[in-house]
């Protein structure tokens, strides 16, 4: 039987130390106040001994990932030194970057804003690689109680609903969609439940949740309740006293089939 | 055979994440050599076939490099190991019906055919860990043994003409996840992506006698 996914999401920021860049490790709350909190290699290295199922590698500074030699790097390096599959996202711009992450190591890539804008991107990318490299991220706010997709990391509005986007990036191909609500995000209060489930009723690919964890049992809601194939925390993971093993035993508890064993 | 002592020749048709399946064979202590032409097949002790993309376009990337009648007098003709993953897997096939009706190498024989999709419970495509359930002992790996691997596929292996359902996996329905033929072995999941279980199936091959 398939297991749900506890899925770390590491935020990468460039920072310049004396003449190199170098990337660092982030959290956000609510896609502001970034907060450093160490090194991403290491800890992608916790997290796998730790057994997270899967990584969620985003540059969130938003520069064109493809010609962005700090992240190619970066992703080379974890993975040569995690043997586990890497999402890759942040800063895709064209269907080329797909080639160039996937060479890096990159096992699947996000899209975000690129595929908003031009959306036969979607299309492109998943005629050469197949759908189930193409991950398509969508952040939305609420505005005015009515949930809007949100792009330039969660700070412009573009007017569209995420179920109705989501819905077009799959009959083009999307192999899943990242859906993250971006009020909640690094908030702790927990995942949009409601949102989650209308958008998991909605389409027939896996859906990944992100966007509000603080307790191990926002997890079990996203996957009982939100109908999530796998749930991604970035916050939760990084401050807590919490770590995927604990995480993934009460998860277990709740009914929920995990992965028990490496 | 030890892992230490394989030279492992990775077929490269840019259709794969080499990398990671390159990091995984280095981190066993194998030494690993990119083969893109016949010459570069010479003092290789196993081969490895990836694939990452839609099977009629990795079958006609792998065509392009000439290597297909020298992989067929490998594994088939002399019996030698060749390890195939994902669309590497599928090539092996008779035909594939990703995009199209498209043929495969045909050296284990059988179909790829889509998965079916049925939400809420099976969501296609199937990504993430599932359980594979061995027939028969391969390395360390008993008879009847359940092992979690990462899946990333629409498409599934069916009916093997050639050779054996080594491993099977289900995901609304039951397919192929590994299918052997003598010496060559070929598993839909991504071993090099698998964590232990990953390290341990890639173990298991590196350790099969090349001649």
């Amino acid at each position: 039987m398939l297991k749900k996914r506890l899925v770390p999401k590491l935020l990468i920021k460039h920072r310049l130390l004396g003449c190199t860049v170098r990337p660092v490790l982030v959290t956000t709350r609510t896609f502001a106040d970034s907060i450093e909190v160490g090194d991403p290699v290491s800890q992608a290295k916790i997290y796998e001994a730790q057994m997270a199922d899967e990584l969620i590698v985003l540059n969130i500074d938003g520069t064109p990932i493809g010609g962005d030699a700090m992240m190619l790097d970066l992703i080379a390096r974890l993975a040569s030194e995690t043997f586990m599959p890497l999402a890759v996202g942040g800063g895709v711009r064209a269907v080329g970057d797909f080639d160039t992450l996937l060479a890096s190591g990159a096992d699947k890539v996000t899209v975000n804003q690129a595929a908003v804008a031009d959306p036969s991107l979607i299309d492109e990318a998943a005629r050469r690689y197949g759908a189930q490299v193409v991950v398509v991220s969508i952040d939305y706010r609420v505005v005015d109680d009515r949930p809007e997709v949100f792009v330039d990391h969660a700070a412009q509005s573009t007017g569209r609903g995420p179920i109705e986007w989501a819905r077009e990036a799959v009959a083009r191909g999307a192999g899943e969609i990242l859906l993250t609500n971006a009020d909640r995000d690094g908030t702790g209060q927990g995942l949009d439940i409601e949102l989650a489930r209308e958008l998991t009723d909605a389409v027939a690919v896996p859906v990944i949740l992100s966007g509000g964890c603080g307790l191990a049992a926002h997890f079990g809601e996203g996957f009982i309740d939100g109908g999530a194939e796998a749930v991604a925390a970035g916050t939760f993971f990084s401050f807590r006293d919490q770590n995927p093993i604990q995480t993934r035993s009460h998860i277990m508890n709740a009914g929920v089939p995990v992965r028990m064993e490496t | 055979m030890s892992a230490a002592r394989a030279h492992v020749g990775l077929i490269d048709y840019e259709a794969g994440n080499v990398r990671s399946i390159e990091n995984a064979l280095d981190h066993l202590g194998a030494q690993v050599s990119r083969v893109r032409d016949a010459a570069e097949l010479e003092g290789k002790t196993h081969l490895l076939l990836p694939g990452v993309g839609a099977f009629g376009h990795c079958a006609d990337k792998l065509r392009a490099t000439g290597l297909v009648p020298h992989l067929e007098r490998w594994a088939i003709a002399d019996e030698r190991p060749l390890l195939g993953i994902c669309v590497g897997m599928q090539l092996l096939a008779d035909r594939g019906e990703e995009l199209g009706d498209h043929a495969g190498l045909g050296f284990v024989g059988g179909t790829v055919r889509k998965l079916a999709s049925a939400p809420p419970t099976v969501r296609v495509p199937h990504v993430g860990w599932n359980d594979v359930e061995f027939a028969a002992s391969f390395g360390d790996f008993a008879a009847g043994e359940r092992a979690d691997f990462y899946f990333d596929h629409s498409f599934a292996y069916h009916d093997p003409v050639h050779g054996e359902v080594l491993g099977t996996a289900e995901h609304g329905e039951k397919f192929a996840a590994i299918v052997r033929r003598g010496k060559l072995i070929a598993a839909q999941f991504h071993p090099e992506k698998s964590q232990r279980a990953g390290l341990r199936f890639l173990k298991a091959f590196l350790g099969i006698a090349p001649c």
